[in-house]
């Protein structure tokens, strides 16, 4: 593996200054899999802060990326709300039964103590550990999921899908209270010295149409991003799958980032609201980082290098997606190393002759 | 086709698309009760507007909740239906395995594809979500299935699916018993390194099962 010559803070500060730097940032989203790089079962992360945030570190001294992030699983909002959670030994949690058996206990939905319930206080704890040993080298974020994605984990997915329909007066309750766990939580990450992060699965346009995001999950989102924003951290939002169909709406939100999954078209993406956010993407986390060759992972970071470095509000590189757990190692690698061979600033004509070669 | 009897279906077909599930009851008990033939009921009735459903779906006019919808309305319907099938109608069936791999408890688009499936008059044997690999094979071995079908939305599945090819391998079951997969995170090419089928989404997965038992069958 190729060696880096600044750290990425380092880094993120010239380019934000317009200065030299030695490559453009690049974080593969490495996810559970730290597990595997640092030697441990999955489920240790359920109970040790300390182990969350080694495993972490020692993934990010093995491969230099551009960000650290205390997450590990969608559910510890729903779980510290009452939801319960599946812990296999060795890979990542998910969701067994959602908080509220039926809409009727609706009223005795309260939102969580970030301090005090399920698995969240582990988290802040992690992350005290992270930008301790972290925090001068390289960006460190607390990840959330989103008050909209959350309410489903509370209401069950297709229970709450339906009640779009029948009693949407249920999903604007459970959307204010999850957002009312969201916001205590972002302050928690602001106090000990992250930035949060937002991940909104489930306004996703794959799943949820415009209309209902609009109508549920949107006036929540908004009121986090501002939460934070007005705290002076730039937020960054991932949303999984299609999301051409709001970018608008997640613009106008305020966010500073938008991190897009791989089926999203990274050029019109960068077209239409890289003038406004940074853009991070979209490097195919499974048929490209899972099952493809170091070759196939140097293709494709060049492809999205060649769709969205001249994006105005600048871009990153990045899995579409979180990596599963089995990604094998040497394609880790060698989407830094694509990274640290493409360089800084970006000549389109060296990407052009990368390609060839390859 | 009388022109009343074409007029039912296409009302069965719409109730389901705009998901009322009272009026596909309703279209279905008016169906039944001029004699017309359930099967047909279920197959251009139903099975039709369900298939709509999944044309906007793809043409993105219609998302998840809303094919939750469509499919209670359907489900209904079926429950009216269903008890006045003729038995040689619904004999003769092929069969298939569905279930979520282990390690994801999302069942969505498993449930759209058994429906899409049954409609298509596939005998489907449901294992629920968070299925262990082994149980897919011990399963398709009991029933003599022609195909498993196997769904994740999450990325950190993908190794169960592998398994359960793995599995059939060892036991020479492969060409026998076909391994379908899709979901949010499989790609064609995950689908073709492992050896399984690749089904893009609901609609397509059905078609996809069609196609692979005819084919069995040359």
């Amino acid at each position: 593996m190729m060696k880096d010559k600044m750290t990425p803070i380092e880094r993120a500060t010239a380019i934000a200054r317009g200065e030299m730097a030695d490559r453009l940032p690049c974080n593969p989203n490495v996810a559970n899999g730290v597990a595997r790089i640092y030697g441990c079962r999955i489920s240790e992360f359920n109970h040790s802060a300390r182990t969350i945030a080694d495993a972490q570190i020692a993934s990010y001294r093995r491969f230099g990326y551009d960000g650290v992030r205390i997450f590990t699983d969608l559910f510890p909002w729903a779980e510290a709300m009452g939801a319960k959670i599946n812990f296999p030994a060795d890979n990542t949690a998910d969701l067994a039964t959602p908080a509220l058996e039926d809409i009727v206990q609706i009223d005795s939905l309260e939102s969580a103590d970030p301090y005090k319930d399920g698995r969240l206080p582990i988290h802040i704890e992690a992350m005290k550990y992270l930008i301790d040993e972290l925090g001068k080298e390289v960006s460190c974020v607390g990840g959330i999921v989103g008050p909209f994605t959350n309410a489903f984990f509370l209401l069950g997915i297709e229970k709450m899908s339906k009640l779009f329909f029948t009693n949407p007066e249920v999903v604007h309750r459970a959307c204010q209270v999850s957002l009312e766990t969201c916001i205590r939580y972002a302050q928690a990450i602001i106090d000990v010295g992250l930035t949060p992060t937002i991940s909104e699965p489930m306004s996703s346009c794959t799943i949820v149409g415009p209309k209902h995001f609009r109508e549920f999950g949107e006036p929540y989102l908004k009121k986090l991003v501002q939460y934070i924003t007005l705290k002076g951290k730039p937020v960054t939002m991932h949303i999984c799958g299609k999301t051409d169909k709001i970018w608008e709406d997640i613009v106008v939100m305020g966010i500073a980032g938008f991190s897009v999954d791989n089926v999203v078209n990274l050029q019109k993406c960068k077209e239409q609201i890289g003038d406004r956010v940074k853009i991070l993407g979209h490097v195919d986390p499974s048929a490209v980082m899972y099952a493809g060759t170091p070759a196939d992972v140097r293709e494709a970071v060049i492809n999205c290098v060649q769709q969205a470095w001249d994006s105005p509000k600048g871009y990153v590189i990045m899995s579409g997606c979180s990596l599963p757990v089995e990604t094998p190692l040497r394609n880790i690698e060698a989407m830094m190393d694509a990274a640290r061979e493409i360089g800084y600033p970006i000549d389109p004509e060296k990407l052009n002759s990368m390609l060839r070669s390859s | 086709m009388s022109d009343f009897k074409q007029r039912l279906l296409v009302q069965l077909a719409d109730s389901v698309v705009n998901m009322d599930e009272d009026l596909t009851v309703e279209r279905a008990q008016e169906y039944l009760e001029n004699s017309f033939d359930p099967y047909e009921a279920i197959t251009k009735g139903l099975a039709r507007g369900m298939d709509r459903a999944g044309e906007l779906y793809e043409e993105e006019e219609y998302f998840i909740p809303e094919l939750l919808m469509c499919s209670d309305a359907m489900y209904a319907g079926l429950g009216v239906l269903r008890p006045h099938l003729k038995q040689d109608k619904i004999g003769e069936k092929h069969k298939v395995v569905i279930g979520v791999v282990e390690g994801d408890t999302h069942d969505i688009g498993k449930n759209l594809v058994k429906i899409m499936l049954e409609t298509l008059g596939f005998e489907v044997v449901d294992l629920g979500r968070d299925v262990p690999p082994v149980d897919f094979v011990e399963k398709a071995k009991e029933i003599k299935a022609d195909l498993i079908a196997l769904s994740t939305l999450m990325t950190t599945t993908m190794e169960g699916m592998k398994e359960v090819i793995q599995l059939l391998e060892r036991d020479k079951l492969q060409d026998k018993i076909k391994v379908m997969i899709g979901g949010g995170p499989i790609s064609k090419s995950f689908a073709d390194k492992i050896g399984a089928y690749y089904a893009e989404d609901a609609s397509k997965a059905a078609k996809l099962a069609q196609d692979l038992v005819q084919e069995a069958q040359l």
